[in-house]
């Protein structure tokens, strides 16, 4: 039994929770570094709504919408480095790089 | 500098109780009273987007607007709970009088142009006007506040008003751009 729990275990890697702030109308913080499988959580800190959306033509991910207070999340599946924005906000980008 | 001729001078004039005259002497406001300036500031800046929306064509534009009406509404809702919370009623000043004043010749120099021509003295007047917002929420908003609360949501509220700006000068760029191209 012990055999099979220790197997498992070795098998599937621990996957974190990450958070990114939004705040001040920025991504804090603005680049972040996750593992495959990770899952990145956006908060809003802000009085205005803001979305974390994937650039490109295929969008890997989108919040929409996030009030003050509210979470978006994604679970990174993919290797890469994904550039995101606020579709509200066109200052407002982010990049996440999966590892 | 590519603005257009229209009535900037008068915004800037108008809102600008802050920015050169601010520095030595900040018109003396009470915090009831800067409550009232913030709800009608945003308030403004509200209705000119929804004007904004039934006269542009422009995508650019109307994305722009969209925001606007998001944000200062969201801002405002938040004033008036802080409102409440505080037991403060919003007081009307000469501030405040003197930005409605201001919105109105505003919105009847808007209401005279269609098309491009609308576009530009839109969005020229937005950057105007949140830079005028942003120069007061700095030199007399923030400073005068006696409440720490209220004085924690100006400061909260800037960057929305800077990102504003940075996003309206995006936006008039790429209207100067096609209206030169359209010569």
């Amino acid at each position: 039994m012990l055999w099979l729990v220790l197997l498992l275990g070795l098998s599937k890697p621990p996957t974190a929770m990450r958070t990114v702030e939004i705040r001040g109308m920025e991504f804090h913080p603005a680049v972040l570094t996750v593992a495959v499988g990770d899952t990145v959580v956006w908060v809003n800190r802000d009085i205005v709504p803001h979305t974390a959306t994937a650039s490109g033509r295929v969008k890997a991910w989108d919040t929409t919408q996030l009030s003050q207070g509210q979470t978006g999340r994604y679970v990174a599946r993919h290797k890469g480095t994904l550039r995101y924005r606020c579709t509200f906000h066109p200052t407002m980008h982010g990049t996440l790089i999966v590892r | 500098m590519s603005r257009s001729k229209h009535s900037l001078p008068l915004f800037a004039a108008a809102l600008v109780f802050a920015a050169p005259l601010a520095a030595q002497n900040p018109p003396d406001l009470s915090d009831p009273e800067v409550a009232h300036v913030a709800v009608t500031a945003n308030s403004i800046d509200i209705d000119a987007a929804k004007f904004a929306q039934t006269r542009t064509h422009n995508t650019a534009v109307k994305q722009f607007a969209a925001t606007m009406i998001t944000d200062h509404t969201a801002v405002n809702q938040q004033a008036a709970a802080l409102a409440t919370k505080l037991g403060v009623t919003p007081a009307d000043n000469a501030v405040s009088q003197s930005l409605q004043a201001d919105a109105k010749k505003a919105h009847t120099a808007l209401e005279s142009l269609h098309g491009a021509a609308f576009d530009r003295a839109y969005m020229d007047r937005e950057i105007a006007y949140h830079q005028a917002v942003l120069d007061a929420i700095d030199k007399v908003l923030i400073p005068t506040t006696d409440n720490a609360e209220l004085k924690q949501l100006l400061t909260n509220v800037r960057p929305a008003v800077a990102a504003h700006l940075d996003h309206a000068k995006q936006v008039r760029s790429q209207l100067g751009a096609a209206a030169r191209t359209g010569k």
